[in-house]
C-alpha cells in the first residue's frame, strides 16, 4: 500500500467510525464517560484508593527498621488456574 | 565542629542502622542512649516503606505485609525521595521489583506496581481538556496520516505480557474477584475529570496505542499495526482511544 | 512584611484535611474553625487534592502547613520548593503559613523527617537567613514551629526558648507553639512544661498545635515520648494547653492526626473539646476585665 492509498484508506475508516459511533460532535465529559464501555474493557477501581497515598507523615512508635530480618518469600494472593490455561484466579495463600 | 559537618555526620549515621551514632549528642543524663538516635532512623525508614505500602496496596496484597516491607526497605534503604514531594516517592519503585530478586518467582508483580504507580501520576497530573474528535475532521486525508498526538497529561500506557490490569482489578474489592483470561493486556490509565480510569485496551489495538504514545504519526502506527494484525480497525481504534480521553493534543508534521 | 495580617486564622480549633474526609466535609459542612494541610501534598499540577481544597478553602479559614523547607538546614534553601510554596501561597493565600525549626534535606536526598539541630550562634545566623530567604520569597510572614525532640547537641549553648525568640526578632516571623511538642521534648529532655510554656514568648504566637503522643522507654529505661499524631491529645498535654491559653488568650489551635487518622465524628470531638477550652478562657478574660 503506498503513502496515499493508506491515507485514503485511514481517512474513510475513520470517517465510517465517526459516523458510526454517531461522535460527528464532541461530547461532553459526562457522556464520554457514559460511553467508555463502548471501547475496551473498563477496570473498576476505588475511585479514591490511592487519594492518601504519598502524603507526609509524623513520626511512629512502630520500630519497623531492624537490618534483614525478614523471610524473603512471597506470601500475598497467588494467581491460580482453573480450567485449563486461559482461566485464572487469585486466591490468598494460606500461611 | 561547624553547622555542615555535623548534619553530615547525623545524616550518614541516620542512613545506615548499623552505623555508630553521631559525635556530640547528649541525652538528659549525659550520654545520649542509642534508643533515642533510633526514632529518628526509624522515623525516616517507616514514613518512607509506609508512603509505599500507600501507594502500591495491590502490589503488598500479592506479596504479602512482610515481604512487602522487606522489599520496601531494600529499595527505601538506596533510594530517598529527591523532592519533599513525597506524592512522587516511588516512580521508580516498579523497576526496582523488577531488579529485586526474590520477587521473581512473580513475574507480574513490576507491571501490577507500574500501573499503581501510573494511578498515582493520574491523579496529580496536570487537568486537561481531552482532545475533541472534531479537531480531527479538520484534516485531509494525507495530512491526517501526518498526525501526532500528544497523550493527555494524566495518561500512561502500560503494555504488559501479562493481565496487569485484570490481576489489579481482581484486588479493588475486599473479595479477590476472577481473572477471566490470562493473556497479555495494553491497559490505560487516565485521568479525563476527576476520577481516574483504567480500561484494557483491545488486543488489536496495543501496538497502535504504544506507538502514538511514543510520538508515531497516525500513518506510521496505522502501518504497522495493519502488518501486524491486517484486520486492524484504524477507525474504530482512533476513536476508541479518543472516547477514553487518552490525547489532549494534536500536532500536524509535514505532508511529504 | 512584619504586620499581622489582617485576614488571620479564627481564635477556633481546627482540623488537618484529609483526603478520606473530603466529600463529608463539603457535604456536611461541619462547624470547624478552620482547617490545615500540609502544603506539600498540594504540590501536584492538578487533580482532586486541588479541586477539593479550592472548595474547602472558598467555605473555611486555610492554614498552610509545610513539612519540606529545612529551614535548619546547614545548606541552602531549595529555590525549586521556595517557588512551589510561593505558587501554592499565591493560589490559595491561605489565613497562616508555618513551617518548622528543623531539616530534612540533604545530599543524598529529603529525609522525611523533622530532625532536630544544635542551638548555636552560627546555626541561630542561618536559620535567620533562611526564614528572611522565606518570608522574602513567599511575600508574607511566616509562623516558625518548636520542634519535638529526641535528643540534644553537646555543643548548643543557646536555650530553645531564646533561639527562637531572637530568630522572631531578627526576621519579624512568628511563631506556632505546639504543646505537644513541648510536651514531648521536656519529658524526654527532663525539663519542665510548665516552666517552657512560662517562659514563651506568647505574644509573638499565631497559631498553637495539639497532638497525641507515643509512649516508650529508652534503653536505661528513661520515658521516651514519640510525636506521633496517631491519637487523640494526651491529658497532660491538655491540661498543659489550658495553662497556655491562660497566658496566652484565645488563639487558632490545631489538633493533628495524621497517623491512622479516625472517622470524622471522632476528629470533630477532639475540636468540640478544644473550643470549649477556648471559649471558657474568653468568658475568663472579660470577666476579669469587667471585674477589674
Amino acid at each position: 500500500m503506498n503513502r496515499s492509498t493508506l491515507a485514503l484508506a485511514l481517512a474513510g475508516s475513520l470517517a465510517t467510525a465517526l459516523a458510526g459511533a454517531a461522535f460527528a460532535a464532541p461530547l461532553s465529559p459526562e457522556k464520554m464517560a457514559g460511553n467508555e464501555k463502548c471501547y475496551g474493557v473498563a477496570l473498576k477501581g476505588q475511585n479514591d484508593c490511592a487519594a492518601g497515598a504519598g502524603t507526609t507523615c509524623a513520626g511512629t512508635s512502630t520500630m519497623d527498621y531492624q537490618g534483614n530480618a525478614w523471610k524473603a518469600v512471597p506470601k500475598g494472593t497467588c494467581v491460580t488456574m482453573k480450567g485449563g490455561m486461559h482461566m485464572g484466579s487469585l486466591t490468598p495463600i494460606k500461611s | 565542629m561547624d553547622f555542615a559537618t555535623g548534619q553530615h555526620a547525623f545524616a550518614q549515621a541516620l542512613l545506615h542502622a548499623d552505623a555508630p551514632l553521631p559525635l556530640g549528642l547528649t541525652g538528659a543524663g549525659g550520654a545520649v542512649d542509642a534508643a533515642r538516635f533510633a526514632v529518628y532512623r526509624n522515623n525516616v525508614h517507616v514514613g518512607l516503606t509506609r508512603a509505599l505500602a500507600q501507594r502500591f496496596g495491590v502490589t503488598e496484597r500479592l506479596v504479602g505485609a512482610e515481604f512487602f516491607a522487606g522489599m520496601a526497605r531494600a529499595y527505601a534503604q538506596d533510594h530517598k525521595p529527591s523532592s519533599p514531594l513525597i506524592i512522587d516517592y516511588g516512580d521508580d519503585f516498579p523497576d526496582f521489583i523488577a531488579g529485586f530478586e526474590p520477587a521473581q518467582t512473580l513475574p507480574y508483580l513490576p507491571d501490577v506496581a507500574r500501573l499503581e504507580a501510573a494511578w498515582t501520576r493520574a491523579y496529580h497530573a496536570a487537568d486537561a481538556a481531552p482532545l475533541a474528535f472534531s479537531r480531527l475532521a479538520a484534516f485531509t486525508p494525507e495530512a491526517l496520516a501526518t498526525l501526532t498526538l500528544k497523550p493527555h497529561p494524566s495518561a500512561t500506557l502500560l503494555r504488559s505480557p501479562y493481565p496487569a490490569g485484570a490481576i489489579w482489578a481482581a484486588h479493588q474489592g475486599t473479595e479477590l474477584a476472577d481473572i477471566e483470561a490470562w493473556q497479555p493486556e495494553t491497559v490505560l490509565v487516565v485521568r479525563p475529570e476527576m476520577a481516574v480510569n483504567v480500561h484494557v485496551l483491545p488486543a488489536s489495538d496495543g501496538l497502535f496505542a504504544a506507538l502514538l504514545f511514543a510520538g508515531g504519526t497516525l500513518g506510521a502506527a496505522a502501518e504497522a499495526a495493519l502488518t501486524e494484525e491486517p484486520t486492524f480497525d484504524f477507525g474504530a481504534a482512533l476513536v476508541g482511544l479518543l472516547t477514553l480521553s487518552a490525547f489532549a493534543g494534536i500536532h500536524q508534521g509535514d505532508v511529504p | 512584611m512584619n504586620a499581622v495580617p489582617r485576614d488571620c486564622l479564627p481564635a477556633r480549633a481546627g482540623l488537618g484535611l484529609k483526603p478520606e474526609h473530603y466529600s463529608h466535609v463539603l457535604e456536611a459542612r461541619p462547624d470547624i474553625g478552620f482547617f490545615e494541610v500540609h502544603a506539600e501534598n498540594y504540590m501536584g499540577a492538578g487533580g482532586p487534592p486541588h479541586l477539593y481544597l479550592e472548595a474547602v478553602a472558598g467555605l473555611y479559614p486555610l492554614s498552610l502547613h509545610g513539612v519540606g523547607l529545612s529551614i535548619g538546614a546547614a545548606g541552602p534553601l531549595d529555590a525549586t520548593h521556595l517557588r512551589r510554596l510561593r505558587d501554592l501561597i499565591d493560589r490559595y493565600r491561605p489565613q497562616s503559613f508555618s513551617e518548622h525549626l528543623a531539616w530534612s534535606t540533604h545530599d543524598t536526598g529529603f529525609l522525611n523527617d523533622l530532625l532536630p539541630l544544635p542551638y548555636t550562634p552560627e546555626t541561630l545566623a542561618r536559620v535567620s537567613e533562611h526564614v528572611d530567604e522565606a518570608q522574602q520569597a513567599i511575600g508574607r510572614q511566616l509562623l516558625l514551629e518548636n520542634p519535638s525532640t529526641y535528643l540534644l547537641f553537646a555543643e548548643s549553648t543557646i536555650d530553645e526558648i531564646d533561639f527562637l525568640e531572637a530568630v522572631a526578632e531578627r526576621t519579624g516571623c512568628g511563631l506556632l507553639l505546639d504543646v505537644n511538642n513541648v510536651m514531648v521534648s521536656c519529658v524526654n529532655h527532663r525539663l519542665d512544661p510548665t516552666a517552657y510554656i512560662d517562659r514563651f514568648p506568647v505574644e509573638r504566637v499565631g497559631e498553637i498545635h495539639l497532638a497525641g503522643y507515643d509512649e516508650t522507654v529508652d534503653g536505661a529505661g528513661d520515658r521516651l515520648l514519640i510525636d506521633a499524631h496517631g491519637s487523640p491529645v494526651k491529658t497532660d498535654v491538655m491540661a498543659l494547653y489550658e495553662l497556655t491559653l491562660a497566658r496566652t488568650g484565645p488563639l487558632p489551635t490545631l489538633i493533628e492526626w495524621d497517623n491512622d487518622v479516625p472517622a470524622f465524628p471522632t476528629l470533630h470531638a477532639e475540636a468540640v473539646r478544644v473550643d470549649a477550652l477556648i471559649a471558657g478562657q474568653a468568658v475568663r478574660r472579660n470577666v476579669l476585665k469587667r471585674a477589674g
